[in-house]
C-alpha cells in the first residue's frame, strides 16, 4: 500500500471512528457524567428512596445517550418501560417494605464484603481497561474501511430528516430477524405476571386456597 | 516566548516526522472527542458500579437496583456497537437495539418477579437485609 492512500484510508478511519461531533460531544460529556453520578449515588445512599431517585437520573441520563446515538425508538422504551414502569414498581414495594432502619446511625449501610467487592470490581476495571485498549475499536475500522464508499464517511445515514426512520426500521427488524425473540418474551412476561401475582399472596390468602384445594378433592 | 515558540518548534517537529502517526497510546484516554471507546468506558464504569453495589449493599432492593445499572451499561454498548456498525455503511443494521428492547423486556419481568419475592419475604422475616436471610424455609 501506498503512502497516499495509507494517509488517506486512516483519515478516513479516525473520522468514521467518531460517532459525535461538535454540541453533541459536549451533551455526551454531561450525560456521562450524569448517568456516573446517578449510578455511584444509587449505590451509595443512604436511604433506598434515594437510590430509586439517583437511579432515575442514571435511567434517563442513559435515556439521552441513546437519543445522541439515534436510537430514538429506544429512548422511548427505555423511559416509558423503565423510568415509568419499573422504577415506580420500586418505590412502591419500597414503601411497602421500608423498615425505615437507615435512618438510623447505627444501622449497618453495607453487609461487611467491602473486601469481596472491592477485589471484584478493581479486577472488573482491570479487566475492561486491558480489553477496551485491546479491542479499540478504532483498530477495526482501520482495518475494515479500505473498501468503504468515501461518500459514507462522517455522514449520518438516518438523520436530516424531520420525523426519523428508527423507530420503523427497528420494527420492521423485530418482526423479521427477531420474531421468535418476541414471541418469547411475551411468554415472559406472561409468566412473570402469574409468578408475581402468586408470589405477592398473603398468608390468608393461601390458606384460603389451601381449603378450597381440600373441599373439591375429597 | 516559549509560548510563541513551542508550537512552532511543535510544526517543524511534526513536518519531520513519517506519514501515518503511530498509535497514540494511553495518550489517547486525554482525547475528549466522544468516540465508540469513549461509551465503551463509560458503560464499563457504570457496570463497574452496579457490581460494586451488588456485593457490598445490605438492602436487597437496592441490589435489585445495580443489577439495573449492570443491564443498562450492556445496554450502551449494544447501542454504541449499532451505531458505530451504522457509520461504518451498514445503514439498515438494528441488532442491537433488537437486543437492548428484549433486555429492557427480561429486566421488567425481573423486576416484577423480584419485587414480588422481596414481598413475600419481608412478610414473613420483617427484613429486607441480606444478611439475615439465609433459609429458604423457616
Amino acid at each position: 500500500m501506498g503512502t497516499a492512500t495509507s494517509d488517506l484510508s486512516h483519515s478516513i478511519a479516525e473520522h468514521m471512528v467518531m460517532i459525535l461531533h461538535g454540541a453533541e460531544a459536549w451533551f455526551f460529556w454531561l450525560l456521562a457524567l450524569l448517568a456516573l453520578m446517578g449510578g455511584l449515588f444509587t449505590v451509595l445512599a443512604r436511604s433506598a428512596v434515594h437510590s430509586a431517585i439517583f437511579l432515575m437520573m442514571t435511567l434517563i441520563a442513559v435515556a439521552g445517550l441513546f437519543l445522541l446515538m439515534h436510537a430514538e425508538f429506544v429512548m422511548g422504551v427505555q423511559i416509558l418501560v423503565y423510568v415509568g414502569g419499573v422504577m415506580v414498581l420500586f418505590l412502591f414495594v419500597i414503601m411497602l417494605v421500608n423498615v425505615r432502619e437507615e435512618r438510623l446511625e447505627k444501622a449497618r449501610l453495607f453487609s461487611r464484603q467491602w473486601f469481596w467487592a472491592m477485589l471484584f470490581a478493581g479486577a472488573l476495571a482491570f479487566t475492561f481497561s486491558y480489553a477496551i485498549r485491546l479491542a479499540d475499536p478504532g483498530q477495526a475500522a482501520r482495518t475494515r474501511t479500505a473498501d468503504q464508499p468515501p461518500e459514507l464517511v462522517g455522514r449520518n445515514p438516518q438523520g436530516a430528516t424531520p420525523v426519523s426512520a428508527n423507530t420503523q426500521q427497528v420494527g420492521a427488524a423485530l418482526y423479521t430477524q427477531g420474531a421468535l425473540p418476541f414471541e418469547i418474551a411475551s411468554i415472559l412476561l406472561l409468566v412473570a405476571i402469574i409468578g408475581s401475582v402468586l408470589l405477592a399472596r398473603t398468608p390468608r390468602q393461601e390458606r384460603l386456597y389451601d381449603q378450597e384445594q381440600e373441599q373439591e378433592t375429597p | 516566548m516559549t509560548a510563541l515558540l513551542s508550537p512552532a518548534l511543535a510544526f517543524l517537529w511534526q513536518l519531520g516526522q513519517p506519514e501515518a502517526p503511530a498509535s497514540p497510546g494511553w495518550l489517547g484516554w486525554f482525547d475528549v472527542s466522544p468516540t465508540t471507546t469513549k461509551f465503551l468506558i463509560l458503560s464499563s464504569l457504570l457496570f463497574i458500579i452496579g457490581v460494586g453495589g451488588v456485593l457490598a449493599r445490605r438492602n436487597i432492593i437496592v441490589i435489585f437496583m445495580s443489577i439495573e445499572l449492570i443491564l443498562n451499561a450492556a445496554n450502551i454498548n449494544f447501542i454504541a456497537f449499532t451505531r458505530h456498525w451504522q457509520m461504518l455503511g451498514h445503514i439498515n443494521e438494528h441488532t442491537g437495539e433488537l437486543f437492548t428492547i428484549f433486555i429492557i423486556t427480561v429486566a421488567a419481568a425481573e423486576a416484577a418477579i423480584g419485587l414480588g419475592i422481596v414481598v413475600s419475604l419481608y412478610r414473613n422475616r420483617e427484613t429486607v437485609a441480606v444478611d439475615e436471610i439465609d433459609l429458604l424455609k423457616w
